[in-house]
């Protein structure tokens, strides 16, 4: 997939992109307002990651830029405003998602996925890795046509595995994740586990291979090795 | 008054009994005249108001004076008087003169004039009394205004002191000096809260960066095990750092009033739903919920109302022990949480001060101090006691 950073802060504009490389997605960045505009206006992308604070100019208005020319890029708003009236005023001006500042870049690919899975929308709303086949639209899992018994957290959970394939997830971004970021127990993620334990536990017993390691004590990682 | 009254009476008085002491003068002295003229005695007579009698005396034993006596009116009726007893020599016979005249219609005339008075005086008085009322009420009406409008000032409202007009000029000034002073505690006020956005605001893009390194970072390879106990503390300590970021810049918006739109919230529905979400929570540390709720609709904000439930529960959670209970009740008036826990009370006072918390707690310490500025929001109460074993945090709508 091809992607467009617009985010001001390089430390963060760099994160991003390196987190995102790699499978075959291009990055491509911006860091001030008329970096973003000549980008937006001269190439489509499947999705665009857009901060509201730019140098030089609102990435609401590069929002507004997009919808008048009837540009079907995906866009999911990352600002430092967590405000709801910026939050409804993107989403009524047609963006597809808002991520507030601080956030995980797990859960920002996890929201980055689902907006080009819709995007990409064919009928089926099928996501398949490998032997696992999930219908996002009926909710079920199942593996080698085997219909499997998910809770809606541990369906949660494994559809943000899959977006985050191949990369360490920490716990506190699947805490974040599944219970939300009002949700203040960092010192317990035993709850995390015993998710993890089903997951497993059930695609283990329906033939899928083991996809899900636990790395280090911080955190999992699903990969097909 | 009544001093007053005494002398003004005594003044009358006095005044009418000389009248009629002056009258019986002049009879006395028509008497003298008849005397030197006829040489001798004039008739005894008794008029409507004088009474005129001689008696033989020893010479030189009657003092002239004036004195109060009885006039006889009828027989067997007598009234006051004042009389006049003088002496007249006659042919040499020494006569005692008495004259008597009736006093009752001076002390009529004096009552009368003495009754007139004090009542034109206790009208007066009246007059004076409800005038003076009106015009004091309106006089110091500016002075109620102002006293009243900073009675009701709140720092938090933005409503202004209204300007009171008045040409009086203290009052003016008074009202000039409360103007500036509330604009000023308002400024100052409105300074701080802005600062605390700011700060807030400008902390998010570092602990935003700090967050994407770290999970950058973690993808790299190879960890011993103390680096990745290091890690998990990173993580840990950003997590706290963003949420207490996340709470300072929610309570901002609170007290800003910033967050208005009010959608219809089914109560009951919103707290299964909470629930729900927490379940695994529960379960991992055996607590058992009971519920008894009821259908309970309000007009709210969805966010902020799901921050204050979420709140409550996670409380009762964090507080509570292994094995532990939370009853949640939803009522037509109110909702409370109850749950076990440690079995010291808690402050009344403190628990909802900001950054206050137990050793033990993991929180921000800002979480009951945002709820109660939702509820205070709502014009609702949030009052918290302890009812062995269950400390109990109450809405009351």
């Amino acid at each position: 997939m091809k992607l467009l950073i617009i985010e001001d802060e390089e430390g963060l504009r760099e994160s991003i992109e390196e987190y995102f490389k790699g499978e075959g997605n291009i990055c491509e960045t911006a860091a001030t307002y008329a970096d973003a505009v000549s980008k937006v206006e001269l190439y489509r992308y499947d999705c665009i990651l857009l901060d509201i604070t730019l140098p030089g100019g609102s990435g609401i208005s590069i929002l507004k830029k997009l919808k008048d020319h009837h540009y079907t890029d995906g866009v999911l708003i990352i600002s430092a405003k967590n405000s709801l009236d910026d939050r409804l005023d993107g989403l009524n001006l047609g963006a597809d998602d808002y991520l507030v500042k601080p956030f995980h870049l797990s859960e920002l690919k996890a929201r980055v996925s689902a907006i080009i899975r819709r995007k990409m929308y064919n009928g089926s709303n099928l996501l398949v890795f490998n032997e696992i086949t999930i219908d996002l639209q009926a909710k079920t899992v199942s593996v080698l046509d085997k219909p499997l018994k998910f809770t809606r957290k541990e369906f949660a959970l494994l559809i943000y595995f899959i977006a985050n394939k191949g990369k360490v997830v920490s716990k506190n971004a699947i805490a974040e994740h599944l219970w939300g970021d009002g949700i203040d127990l960092a010192d317990n993620f035993d709850f995390i586990y015993s998710h993890i334990k089903n997951i497993r536990k059930k695609l283990i017993e329906a033939g899928a291979n083991d996809y899900i390691h636990a790395a280090y004590g911080m955190g999992y990682k699903f990969a097909d090795q | 008054m009544l001093i007053t009254g005494i002398i003004y009476y005594q003044a009358i008085s006095w005044i009418l009994i000389d009248q009629n002491d002056k009258a019986l003068m002049v009879e006395e002295n028509e008497i003298f005249d008849y005397v030197k003229l006829n040489n001798k005695l004039p008739q005894e007579f008794d008029s409507k108001d004088q009474q005129i009698t001689f008696t033989e005396a020893a010479p030189n034993s009657v003092t002239r004076e004036f004195i109060n006596t009885d006039y006889h009116k009828e027989k067997n009726e007598y009234e006051s008087g004042r009389g006049l007893i003088t002496s007249v020599t006659v042919n040499g016979k020494y006569y005692k003169i008495l004259i008597v005249e009736s006093k009752v219609e001076t002390e009529d005339l004096i009552q009368i004039i003495f009754g007139i008075t004090i009542g034109v005086i206790l009208l007066l008085l009246l007059v004076l009394l409800i005038a003076n009322r009106l015009i004091l009420n309106r006089l110091w009406q500016p002075f109620h205004a102002i006293l009243k409008e900073m009675k009701v000032f709140n720092l938090a409202e933005n409503k202004e002191i209204s300007q009171t007009t008045t040409r009086i000029d203290e009052f003016a000034e008074l009202n000039q000096a409360a103007t500036t002073l509330t604009s000023n505690a308002r400024h100052d006020y409105k300074d701080l809260k802005t600062f605390t956005e700011n700060a807030s605001h400008e902390l998010l893009t570092p602990i935003a960066v700090i967050n994407s390194k770290l999970d950058t970072l973690i993808q790299t390879e190879d960890f011993s095990e103390q680096q990745s106990k290091l890690l998990t503390d990173l993580y840990s300590a950003v997590a706290r750092l963003s949420r207490l970021n996340q709470s300072l810049l929610l309570l901002v918006k609170i007290e800003n009033r910033l967050l208005t739109d009010q959608q219809t919230i089914n109560l009951e529905e919103l707290v299964q739903e909470l629930l729900a979400q927490l379940e695994d929570i529960f379960s991992d540390k055996h607590i058992s919920i009971k519920t008894n709720l009821q259908n309970k609709q309000i007009s709210g904000n969805q966010y902020l109302m799901e921050i204050l439930l979420n709140n409550l529960i996670i409380n009762a959670v964090r507080h509570n022990h292994i094995n532990g209970e939370i009853i949640i009740e939803l009522t037509n008036d109110g909702l409370s949480v109850k749950n076990t826990g440690d079995t010291k009370v808690l402050q009344d006072d403190k628990i909802f001060t900001r950054f206050h918390k137990s050793d033990k707690s993991e929180g921000s310490g800002l979480g009951l101090t945002i709820s109660k500025q939702i509820c205070e929001n709502m014009g609702w109460q949030l009052n918290y006691q302890y009812i062995s074993p269950y400390h109990t945090f109450i809405i009351v709508f």
